[in-house]
């Protein structure tokens, strides 16, 4: 039942936390441990789910003019978590990731609670769990969730030599029962692919997060290896740039708004004095998401990572930050916004 | 008026259909469902022969041919998958009854829609599971007609939804909003 009362992991409450421990043994990652600010135990989330940790903005003149939010995996025990486990890698100077790194033991963060984009299909004869990088941290929580109710997985982790997150988590887990791999040059983990995909049980489904490139690789090799595409789940981390697409013109509030190549729909309306509430800007929080309706011969074209396939399909909201209309020639405008 | 794209009727279950097979499958089962004798084997026959002609390029073993009464199919149907790796497929053609019974024991070995490929030659007969007795009746009647129960004799509605489970038809009384009804004794 759909909760009111803010224990419910669909709803997206704000969550007072507090960092209660940072681990930076990996280079370039740092794995923090963040709990409730009053000691209350944190919401309950399904295994892949990220939270989105609001970052403040930065001082005038610096990368971070305004405030943004970062999704990050959870990576610790789901069922009645104590606390919240992410791990970041730092990735562009400035941005939200290098805040991170810089938060200390007893700062103060808000996120928004747990959301679920990548959970593991509960009748999977098994559950194959490949990872590059830092896209592990979701399939660690598959893999402790694997572990727990004793479903067969199995992970198999490619990084930098010596750069590996959660190994430590991972070595546990493999002494309790599940099989890691752990791979660090890319030719062994190509050779290892396609046997990999042509040997797994009927019913296995296979779970991939990490840079474009990789999941690429394993996507395509799956495909070739014959899996279906109802088996293979993706998990985009870390947003790519966005190709800035082409003008499109909006009917919204009674008027007439263009929206011009490398201008974002959001950026578009508040140039036109429209206030739309936002916090991320890139596609993730889900926090400046607008009623739309597509006219006839017109196309959405969403590329957030907030929707999911149905309500992409639907196509009557959009997030204004990230996601455009394709022009249509009869229309005379190519997308409707209700503010 | 039923809108099939929110029904778990498939449209194939209605009117005959032949699926695209996928050509990506590494290994097929092929089934062509029907006892021996029955007057739709010729026609399934002949969408199996175009389907392993689509094949033909496969190494020997890639495609298992075969042709059995719907019994038969669900066992070794349920023997392959359980020894059958990701990249099989599962190719059936039949009546649509035939059809929605194995797919219903396919999709129980963990098969996903996407890997099953169904070609129908007859969609008349539909099986009606009903909701007050839980006899199943066989019937030609269509999607919200009326057929009468084998176990219970009530008027039945063939409601459009199948059960992914079992492949039958849900079937309810129709006119069970009419019937005179009291308040059920407390129970002691």
């Amino acid at each position: 039942m759909a909760g009111t009362t803010g224990m419910s992991g669909s709803v997206r409450e704000r969550l007072r936390l507090v960092v209660v421990a940072l681990d930076d043994s990996v280079p370039g990652i740092r794995s923090l441990v963040l709990a409730d600010a009053g000691g209350a135990p944190l919401p309950p989330f399904t295994p892949g789910s990220h939270v989105v940790l609001e970052v403040p903005a930065g001082p005038p003149g610096s990368a971070r003019p305004r405030p943004t939010a970062n999704a990050y995996s959870l990576t610790g025990e789901n069922a009645h978590p104590l606390d919240y486990r992410i791990s970041v890698l730092r990735a562009r100077e400035g941005g939200g990731s290098a805040w991170v790194h810089d938060l200390a033991v007893g700062d103060r963060v808000t996120a928004l609670g747990p959301r679920s984009g990548f959970a593991p299909v509960q009748r999977a004869a098994k559950h194959l769990l490949l990872g590059a990088g830092i896209g592990v941290t979701p399939l660690v929580s598959h893999l402790r969730s694997a572990v727990r109710w004793g479903r067969d997985a199995e992970l198999v982790h490619l990084h930098r030599s010596g750069a590996g997150a959660h190994a430590a988590d991972l070595a546990e887990l493999a002494a309790r029962g599940a099989r890691v791999t752990t791979v660090t040059d890319r030719e062994s983990f190509t050779a290892l692919l396609d046997d990999l995909l042509r040997t797994q049980p009927f019913g296995t489904h296979l779970y991939c997060c990490g840079p474009a490139g990789f999941m690429e690789l394993v996507t395509a090799a799956a495909a070739r290896s014959g899996w279906p595409a109802s088996r293979v789940h993706t998990e985009s981390f870390g947003v790519e740039a966005l190709d800035p697409g082409a003008p499109f013109q909006v009917a919204v509030a009674g008027r007439t708004v263009e929206v011009p190549a490398g201008t974002s729909l959001l950026e578009a309306l508040e140039d036109a004095g429209l206030a739309v509430p936002n916090l991320c800007r890139q596609g993730v929080c889900g926090e400046c998401r607008v009623s739309v309706t597509v006219p006839e011969g017109g196309r959405l074209v969403h590329r957030d990572l907030y929707l999911d396939d149905d309500e992409k399909r639907a196509g009557r909201c959009a997030m204004a930050c990230v996601s455009r209309a394709l022009p249509t020639s009869g229309a005379a405008a190519d997308l409707e916004v209700h503010l | 008026m039923i809108r099939l794209e929110s029904s778990s009727v498939p449209t194939w279950a209605i009117a005959p259909e032949v699926g695209t097979l996928d050509q990506r499958g590494r290994t097929f089962s092929l089934v062509v469902i029907g006892d021996p004798g029955s007057r739709h084997l010729p026609a399934a026959r002949a969408i199996a022969e175009a389907w392993t002609a689509q094949l033909a390029a496969r190494p020997a073993g890639a495609v298992v041919h075969r042709e059995l009464p719907a019994e038969a199919a669900v066992a070794v149907l349920t023997a392959d998958l359980h020894r059958a790796l990701v990249g099989h497929r599962i190719l059936l053609t039949g009546t649509a009854r035939d059809c929605l019974a194995v797919r219903a024991a396919v999709l129980a070995a963990g098969a996903e829609d996407d890997e099953v490929v169904i070609g129908v030659v007859d969609a008349t007969e539909r099986t009606v599971w009903c909701v007050h007795c839980a006899a199943t009746t066989v019937t030609t009647a269509a999607l919200e007609g009326e057929t009468s129960c084998s176990g219970c004799s009530r008027r039945l509605v063939v409601h459009p939804h199948v059960s992914r489970r079992t492949g039958h038809h849900l079937g309810y009384m129709a006119d069970a909003e009419e019937q005179p009804w009291s308040w059920p004794e407390p129970r002691a």
